[in-house]
């Protein structure tokens, strides 16, 4: 059994769950440059309503559509944080009332549980790289959206851990590029990637 | 006077004496099954269970001794058994009476005073119903001197009387946490009926249900702690009374007076939302155009009961990074009932759907839950899509300017017009004539073939012409595909074995292996054309033409919705070289039974003070209960049922439901259904 991390992105039927498919290189790539963690070289997608789902510790799943879950993806999903997986959700709209946002944190609170505000120093924001919050988007401050900078994730807790992580700050479409184009970056702003990732396996 | 009118007056005085006293009897008996069964009750409470059943035992002992002693004396009714009764007291008649009665002839018994007959029968009945008057008397009079409300409890038993039940001891009647009673009034939108708890432990209510918990005497020293709140008892007529409301959580009610303290367990059942199941449409589907009318149907049920209905949709338009959304609601509709069925139609020329629109439906349905509420439940999620126009191709063709592979088909389609010229002039041209046009020919199909290799090489990575500028006739050249693969990869250093591909997942030989083919192809051809051969030339040249159009659809095909596949050369983000060092501190996660442990201790310690103090040890059990509830029901209720049978000193019943918890607390065994790797034998 492989006993390094694999990056996985969660298939869902509803939405377009492939509208973000650079992340998770991108994310891969920064894990490989800042840490020593065991990690794959490419991804994998596996199916909300696959049992194998259950076998990776962090689910990555964005979309623009609306999210409605099968019975068996909402089954799955709950099983999976009950199981200490953490599923991290990006709205990829950027914006926060939009109908990703309403459709999928409605099927989180029906599934897993409610989605409350996530301090801003909480471990997580300690996990790797040091942040006083979640890092801000270029999307967040361009007039598209809600022209909002959202303060705060939010995350449904279990057990004092993350078991669900929810952003609106589209982190989607912020990492969505070659990794090889990190070089034309003065701060590398998939960093915060690394806690995510660490916090995922750690916690 | 008549002897047989007077014989029958002495009969029937007779048997009304033998169904009086087993009519006494019969009544003694029942009153006595009461008086027993309230004395009991006085010294130990009897369950509500046993005190209903004891009217209907009274009842039926009553019965049976009336109907046994009836049946007993039974020969009352017989005229000659009679006769030789009367014969018994009057031995002077010397059995005329009986061979009257016998005969039917009253001439027997001519001249015999019938005087005191009748006298005699009535002493005889007076006698008879001394002894069972006097057992009545008992009964009744037990039944009078029982203990106020002891009687009533088993005459009239019903929920929430062990009130009216006066403790036999001292200490008994000094606490006012025994008994208890519990009276729940339901939320009003669940319809259902109050109800009454004898000395509840453990109640099971619906979220939002006012529970009243009832104890006798004065209640300015009774005291309940619910969670963080501290509730006071309020007194009325020798009755304390607490009232609270049943939360969405377990909660463990302790309450106190002095010395005493006991623990009421509340557990919420929760008001479950509805389950919607989409029935039309039956599945997501593709439109080609928006109109026409969509059926929707959908089918409802809750377990307290619905209130509303209705069909929700959502309408996103856009592509890529660009959507926008509606949404509505149709076909609302209230709702009763445990189950309903919703019916409505949505009109797609309403929607303004544009191609390429996705429109999502579903059902919703809302309970009547006023507590916690409403539940809302939802169906399956159907999306409609309008196709777009230009989708109905399956693969998309990008136009662009023709390839080299496509201008290297052109030329080979050329030669082979020509070949095929020079052959049908074959007939009418001399042999020198003949070589000079076929080696013109393949002249051309050489310098095509060059540049078909030079396509190839610069490919793989290699020097265009490589090959071809050295030695055009080197008979070393490639005989196979597989060894023109070899040379190239030996060229470029990509991979050990370049036929060993599997799949897709080598683009580069997926598109150059055609123009391999053509590439061999062309040669042959080459080589019989420079014999003069355009008619063995041209099946070379015509497979040659075939690789090539291969090629070039290998070129121009894109399939949608593969994304691009990036591997990350991780030695190369790793900067590899640098210093290694431990840049995360990493802890193993918590292992996902953890909480399982914590109840395993919390049990163990339970048993080992179930020994010394039961009564601590089941107050303990229902605080146990109250947190397991949630993460492991098949436990709590094992511990609920221990706790219930501890309170009650029924030993074994709790013997039995405590190894039942710790059953459930194990879990499930593994069962293998052969020997591991490390039990194979030999």
């Amino acid at each position: 059994m492989s006993t390094e991390f694999v990056f996985a992105t969660a298939q869902y039927e509803s939405g377009d769950w492939d509208s973000a498919p650079l992340v998770p290189p991108n994310i891969i790539d920064t894990i490989a440059r800042y840490t020593e963690i065991a990690v794959a070289p490419t991804g994998v997608i596996v199916a909300l309503s696959d049992d194998r789902m259950l076998r990776y510790p962090l689910l990555f799943l964005t979309g623009h559509l609306p999210v409605r879950f099968t019975e068996a993806e909402r089954r799955n999903v709950r099983r999976f944080v009950e199981r200490g997986g953490m599923l991290f959700v990006d709205d990829h709209n950027h914006d926060i009332d939009g109908t990703f946002h309403k459709t999928a944190t409605e099927e989180i609170t029906r599934s897993v549980g409610p989605l409350v505000e996530l301090p801003n120093d909480h471990q997580l924001y300690t996990a790797f790289f040091k942040f006083d919050g979640p890092p801000t988007t270029s999307h967040e401050l361009n007039g598209w959206g809600d022209n909002l900078v959202h303060r705060h994730l939010l995350a449904v807790m279990r057990g004092g851990r993350i078991a669900v992580l929810y952003s609106s700050k589209d982190y989607s479409s912020e990492w969505n590029y070659h990794p090889d184009s990190k070089r034309f970056l003065s701060v590398d702003n998939t960093r915060f990637a690394v806690n995510i990732v660490v916090y995922a396996l750690s916690a | 006077m008549n002897v047989f009118v007077e014989l029958r007056a002495a009969r029937l005085t007779l048997a009304a004496g033998v169904m009086v006293r087993a009519l006494v009897w019969g009544a003694s008996a029942a009153l006595t099954v009461v008086a027993g069964a309230a004395a009991v009750d006085v010294a130990t409470p009897l369950s509500l269970d046993v005190r209903s059943r004891v009217l209907g035992v009274a009842i039926a002992a009553g019965m049976a001794t009336f109907v046994a002693l009836g049946w007993r004396d039974r020969s009352v009714l017989s005229a000659r058994r009679v006769a030789l009764w009367v014969e018994e007291q009057f031995p002077s008649l010397e059995y005329a009476l009986v061979t009257a009665v016998e005969s039917g002839e009253p001439r027997f018994v001519q001249g015999t005073s019938t005087d005191r007959w009748l006298v005699v029968a009535r002493r005889r009945v007076a006698r008879a119903l001394r002894t069972p008057s006097a057992a009545f008397a008992v009964a009744v009079i037990v039944l009078v001197v029982l203990p106020s409300g002891a009687v009533a409890r088993v005459r009239s038993p019903h929920a929430g009387d062990s009130l009216e039940r006066r403790p036999a001891s001292r200490s008994g009647r000094r606490n006012r946490l025994a008994p208890l009673v519990a009276e729940l009034a339901p939320p009003a939108y669940s319809g259902q009926r109050a109800s009454t708890i004898d000395e509840p432990s453990d109640v099971r209510a619906l979220v939002g249900t006012r529970v009243t918990i009832r104890g006798r005497g004065d209640g300015a020293s009774v005291v309940a702690i619910a969670g963080p709140d501290t509730l006071r008892a309020t007194t009325t007529a020798d009755r304390w009374t607490v009232s609270l409301a049943v939360g969405t959580h377990p909660l463990a009610v302790r309450f106190r007076d002095e010395a005493n303290a006991r623990i009421v367990a509340l557990e919420p059942i929760a008001d479950d939302a509805p389950t919607v199941t989409l029935v039309t449409p039956p599945h997501d589907s593709v439109l080609r155009a928006a109109t026409g009318r969509i059926a929707l149907t959908a089918d409802a049920g809750d377990d307290i009961g619905l209130a509303s209905g209705a069909f929700e949709y959502i309408v996103s338009s856009g592509e890529g990074e660009t959507f926008t959304f509606r949404s509505g609601t149709i076909g609302a509709t209230r709702l009763a009932g445990k189950t309903a069925s919703l019916t409505a139609s949505i009109r797609l020329d309403s929607l303004a759907l544009k191609p390429g629109d996705i429109l999502h439906l579903r059902a919703v349905a809302r309970d009547g839950n006023t507590v916690t509420g409403p539940g809302i439940g939802t169906s399956e999620t159907r999306a409609i899509r309008i196709a777009r126009p230009d989708e109905y191709d399956s693969l998309a063709v990008d136009a662009a300017a023709p390839s080299d592979a496509e201008k290297g088909a052109i030329s080979e389609r050329m030669l082979i017009m020509l070949a095929e010229a020079l052959e049908r002039q074959r007939p009418r041209l001399t042999r020198d004539t003949l070589l000079r046009e076929s080696h013109g020919i393949a002249v051309d199909q050489k310098k095509l073939r060059r540049t078909v290799g030079d396509i190839v090489f610069t490919r793989l990575g290699g020097n265009p012409s490589a090959e071809e500028s050295t030695n055009d006739e080197n008979p070393q050249r490639a005989k196979s595909i597989a060894e023109l693969l070899q040379r190239a990869d030996s060229a470029t250093n990509r991979s050990i074995d370049p036929m060993d591909f599997r799949g897709d997942e080598s683009p580069v030989v997926a598109v150059n292996k055609p123009l391999l083919e053509a590439y061999n192809a062309m040669w042959d051809a080459s080589l019989s054309l420079e014999l003069g051969e355009p008619d063995r030339a041209l099946p070379h040249m015509r497979r040659a033409l075939a690789a090539i159009q291969r090629a070039r659809q290998a070129e121009r095909l894109y399939l949608h919705g593969a994304p691009p596949r990036v591997v990350i050369d991780l030695d190369k983000a790793r900067l590899k070289g640098k210093d290694k060092g431990s840049s995360s501190v990493r802890r193993a996660l918590t292992v996902s039974d953890s909480a399982d442990n914590a109840r395993a201790d919390r049990f163990a310690r339970i048993i080992e003070l179930a020994a010394r103090d039961p009564g601590a040890a089941a107050d303990s059990l229902l605080l146990l209960r109250i947190d397991a509830l949630t993460g492991a029901p098949a436990f709590a209720a094992a511990l609920g049922d221990a706790a219930q049978a501890m309170r009650a000193g029924k030993g074994d019943v709790a013997t039995a439901a405590l190894a039942r918890a710790r059953r459930a607390l194990a879990g499930v065994p593994v069962v293998h259904d052969s020997l591991g790797r490390w039990g194979i034998v030999p």
